[in-house]
């Protein structure tokens, strides 16, 4: 059952017909204004339709160009200014560098700390005696012994039973 | 980007030349000392600055005079050298050069009669000290110390 404002709407688009249409024009308290009414109705919508339907672009893309322009004008440049703002030296690309470069130079020193820390490889920064003897036949008491002194990375050749000499022997 | 890879890699190899040991031309120096204590000591020679305290304190003595010497820069590390005094001599033959220093075959020789033989390594930053015979009051000492 359509309510009268269904029928009303339906009246002024056209789509009554028939037994209900009569009926609905007899219901109707001023059929005169009535109809003045829906002819006024029938002018808007055609005014409306002409006024607001879409009008075919005789040119699209020039159309889209001026419509980025617009939007590039408006918002485009304070945008890039933010952007501008917010950019600093520190780019994803060189805080990766930074980093690499900066473990790189960790790793080297690290090592080389370690190298030189090491008790296990600290003769090597120390001269090494590999063997010694004396002439047993001109010092036949001789013998030898070897030292390190770390502190002050000297390498000591110790000597005992030498034949001593006098004091002449001491000339350049 | 390729500017800061060509960067990074010659920092590191800079870092890295830095960190490991020259393998250049070094010279050896080579002296024949004798350690006396006397009332008025003698400046010591240039060369044994750097164990000055080091000697004082293995000797105990509070001279030490060059009697010879020699300076023999090593490129090689084949070559073989002579520091000599008045009677005595001491024969340095390099055998090789190590990342360390240099193998040495070393002989004392009082005039021409063989006193004492050692091979060694001399480390580039240790030096090397031998106690030979007594001499009057004093003691000669062998130093090698690589510059």
């Amino acid at each position: 059952m359509k309510t009268f404002e269904e029928k009303w709407t339906a009246w002024l688009d056209g789509q009554l017909s028939g037994r209900e249409l009569s009926e609905f024009e007899a219901s109707l308290p001023d059929k005169a204004a009535a109809e003045a009414e829906k002819a006024d109705a029938r002018k808007l919508g055609a005014l409306l339709k002409r006024e607001l339907g879409a009008t075919a672009l005789t040119n699209e893309e020039f159309f889209s160009h001026q419509l980025r322009e617009r939007i590039i004008r408006e918002f485009g440049g304070p945008s890039a200014e933010r952007e501008a703002r917010a950019s600093t030296w520190w780019t994803i690309p060189r805080l990766l560098w930074t980093g690499t470069a900066s473990l790189a130079v960790f790793l080297i020193f690290t090592v080389i700390v370690i190298r030189d820390k090491n008790p296990a490889e600290e003769s090597q920064y120390l001269t090494q005696i590999l063997n010694a003897r004396v002439d047993p036949v001109v010092s036949p008491n001789g013998t030898v012994s070897m030292f390190e002194v770390k502190q002050d990375r000297v390498t000591v050749l110790w000597t005992e039973g030498l034949q001593s000499l006098p004091a002449d022997y001491a000339a350049k | 980007m390729v500017r800061s890879l060509a960067f990074l890699i010659s920092f590191v190899s800079l870092i890295a030349g830095a960190a490991s040991p020259s393998q250049g031309a070094e010279t050896v120096w080579s002296g024949l000392v004798i350690a006396e204590n006397v009332a008025q000591p003698q400046p010591i020679s240039p060369e044994l600055t750097r164990i000055e305290g080091a000697l004082k304190k293995f000797f105990g003595y509070n001279q030490f005079q060059v009697i010879g010497q020699s300076q023999k820069t090593l490129k090689t590390g084949q070559e073989d050298w002579l520091a000599t005094s008045k009677f005595f001599g001491l024969h340095v033959d390099a055998q090789g050069e190590t990342r360390a220093g240099y193998v040495l075959n070393l002989k004392l020789y009082k005039e021409k009669e063989l006193l004492l033989e050692t091979d060694a390594k001399l480390n580039k930053h240790s030096p090397l000290v031998i106690k030979g015979p007594q001499v009057g009051s004093g003691q000669l000492l062998l130093v090698l110390v690589v510059e």
